[in-house]
């Protein structure tokens, strides 16, 4: 269970535009254990997908990865692999699900040319009928009824929720060590978002398969996530597992997300709060620690504009969390009192 | 299938059937008395009356547009007033001509576009994105006729690599045996390899002269669709299961970018076959266009008539072709959708 699958150290992708250097993603660290699922929540813009493609080396131009290793099964570092090195890892250890099904899948081929090239990519030798085969099994196990038939079926005749079935199937084919699935079902309505949340959640089990769940639904990290990191401006600015961020949320970024998440015992608190302001400018990031400038603690004080946080290492109620925040030792003896 | 097939063939009949009434139209609110204008201002009323009658001038309106098109579909497209030939073979004798020159034209506008936007948007390269926008700009912005003759200073009468204006081949060249009458096909044919040269590099000109507003415009739309297809996240999807990055864009981005420029395809091929009078003229290329081009300047009506017709049955059969191809390629146009399962 220890074993790591992934391991992120000092990742960092920009986007240079003519002008203007985005910095989609500053120095990110993480550690993912076999079958372990790792929810990562922020803002739309805070660079949670850009950290997705930037695992997969699927960072397009003017994007590029800076700096950063990323290592598979704790060893192999990938992040400098060629892209003809990359593919073989990619969909084959590491897979991807997308968020929107309804542009996931490629219109004018049927969902069994995709389902099979998503296998005979990594089994070139691999038979024409044993591929339809294995896809039709694959059919089955995300409970899509009649798979033989409907592997001749194009995306147009499939709904939006088994097509994102049909966009597991594919991640889960070669049976990968890590899924990356990016707001895998935000754009699905709520009871079929409740199904392939079921679905992913069995299929992971099974396959033993460790996941990265990136969203911005607290809700859906509480039901379906072991830890947990707070991604904001590029950066995660609170890591750790699942119950300490709903019970001891230590970064006033944290705190105030979790705020944010309707909760039928506060209605009499009247609306929902909002977080003031927006998320900065990635192309124009203020010094010292991005949220200070809507953060409640630190919005005056001049050490938050001016002295980027380093991550302390802090213990609450629900065990140990890494926070980038220069109270977080103090903001944790608060809430434990 | 078979309910796209027949609603597009309901459609193009639908088309001709409109094409015919304005052609007819037309011409009777042209002034003046057909039956006088053939036998010109110094024939006898009489005469005048009796041709009438014999044409069926004095019929009814109907039995008039019924022969109309009849007589077309069956070929009988009357005689050339200047010189008494009938029009079905003068236009015979220079379709080929004409058809071999558009089927030139057409591939090279499909590869050089074809080429130019995949050169342009495959990877990042803004130099060569640049230049080939500027480019297709040059091209959308340049009259083919000026483009011709630039086309002729520089490497007729400059540099004399290619052959100047002098029709399918030099003049002291003897056409292959006539099979299919495109001179190319039937020097191959023949295993003239010399006079199948000699026609290719006489093509080479006009070729790109008459391509090359097609291909700027062509090039413009693909590179277009091209940028978008490439974004979508099935391309990422497809290069998340592990494929190399020109196995998704051929299997993936290509056949969906293509899509709309099948339809912009069928229009340019169409354009080409109904010939270009003012690049037959300036190659003195002996096609349709410049037939037309003289009937016109000789009001020989019947040749201009016939042309205008041919050249709308035309532009549906081969929009026709593409909306059915459009069928074959595109499931969502075959296969309606589930309405929400």
């Amino acid at each position: 269970m220890d074993e790591l699958a992934l391991s992120v150290r000092g990742l960092s992708t920009v986007y240079e535009t003519g002008q203007a250097t985005v910095h989609a993603v500053r120095d990110v660290s993480f550690d993912l254990k076999a079958t372990e699922r790792l929810g990562i929540v922020g803002e739309s813009g805070s660079g949670k997908s850009a950290l997705a493609l930037s695992i997969l080396g699927l960072i397009e131009a003017p994007g590029r990865v800076l700096a950063g290793e990323i290592l598979l099964d704790g060893g192999r570092d990938i992040s400098k692999l060629s892209d003809r090195q990359l593919s073989a890892i990619r969909g084959k250890e590491i897979a991807l699900v997308l968020q929107d099904p309804s542009s996931a899948l490629d219109p004018v081929k049927t969902i069994g040319a995709q389902i099979v090239e998503a296998i005979t990519v990594h089994e070139p030798g691999l038979r024409r009928a044993a591929a339809r085969k294995r896809a039709a099994e694959l059919l089955r196990e995300v409970d899509i009824s009649q798979a033989e038939r409907r592997l001749d079926d194009y995306p147009h005749q499939y709904s939006g929720g088994m097509r994102q079935r049909v966009a597991i199937a594919i991640a889960i084919a070669n049976n990968p060590r890590v899924l990356i699935a990016d707001e895998p079902t935000t754009a699905l309505d709520v009871t079929t978002q409740a199904q392939v949340l079921a679905l992913l959640d069995r299929l992971v089990e099974q396959h033993r398969t460790a996941v990265i769940l990136i969203t911005h639904n607290l809700g859906i990290v509480s039901d379906f996530c072991d830890s947990v990191a707070v991604m904001y401006a590029g950066r995660l600015v609170e890591t750790s597992g699942v119950d300490h961020i709903f019970i001891s949320p230590t970064h006033p970024y944290s705190e105030a997300l979790l705020k944010c998440v309707p909760n039928p015992e506060r209605l009499a608190e009247g609306p929902l709060p909002a977080i003031t302001g927006f998320p900065p400018d990635l192309a124009k990031l203020p010094t010292g620690c991005s949220f200070a400038p809507r953060c409640p603690v630190g919005r005056d004080l001049p050490r938050c504009h001016e002295e980027t946080p380093e991550p302390h290492r802090v213990i609450g109620a629900a065990g140990a969390a890494e926070v980038e925040c220069h109270f977080a030792e103090q903001r944790i003896a608060e809430v434990r009192v | 299938m078979a309910r796209v097939i027949g609603l597009r063939l309901l459609g193009s009949i639908g088309a001709v059937f409109g094409a015919t009434i304005l052609a007819f139209v037309i011409m009777r609110l042209l002034p003046g008395n057909p039956a006088r204008l053939i036998l010109g201002p110094l024939a006898t009323q009489h005469a005048v009356s009796s041709l009438s009658q014999e044409i069926g001038l004095d019929k009814p309106i109907y039995v008039q547009y019924w022969r109309y098109i009849s007589d077309f579909f069956q070929g009988n497209w009357g005689y050339s007033y200047s010189d008494g030939e009938s029009v079905r073979q003068l236009i015979g004798e220079r379709a080929p001509a004409t058809i071999e020159l558009a089927i030139y034209s057409f591939a090279f506008t499909i590869l050089a576009a074809v080429g130019l936007a995949l050169a342009s948007t495959y990877r990042h390269r803004p130099i060569t994105d640049r230049i080939v926008r500027g480019a297709s700009y040059l091209g959308f912005g340049t009259p083919p006729f000026f483009l011709a003759l630039l086309l002729l200073i520089v490497f007729f009468k400059t540099f004399h690599l290619l052959p100047g204006p002098e029709g399918r081949l030099g003049v002291e060249a003897t056409p292959p045996p006539a099979v299919t009458r495109m001179y190319t096909v039937d020097a191959l044919l023949a295993g003239q390899l010399g006079t199948f040269w000699e026609a290719f590099e006489h093509l080479i000109l006009p070729s790109l002269a008459l391509g090359i507003s097609s291909f700027s415009f062509l090039v413009r739309l693909l590179r277009a669709n091209l940028l978008e297809v490439s974004r979508e996240p099935f391309i990422t999807v497809a290069r998340g299961k592990g494929l190399r990055r020109w196995t998704a864009f051929r299997r993936h981005a290509l056949p969906n970018a293509f899509l709309p420029t099948l339809t912009a395809g069928g229009l340019v091929l169409g354009e080409f076959l109904a010939g270009s009078v003012l690049i037959e003229r300036v190659f003195n290329w002996p096609g349709v266009g410049s037939l037309v081009f003289d009937a016109i300047v000789k009001q020989d009506y019947a040749i201009v008539q016939t042309f205008i017709l041919l050249s709308a049955v035309m532009f549906v059969l081969v929009n026709l072709v593409v909306d059915l191809l459009y069928a074959v390629i595109d499931p969502r146009v075959r296969i309606p959708s589930v309405a929400s399962a």
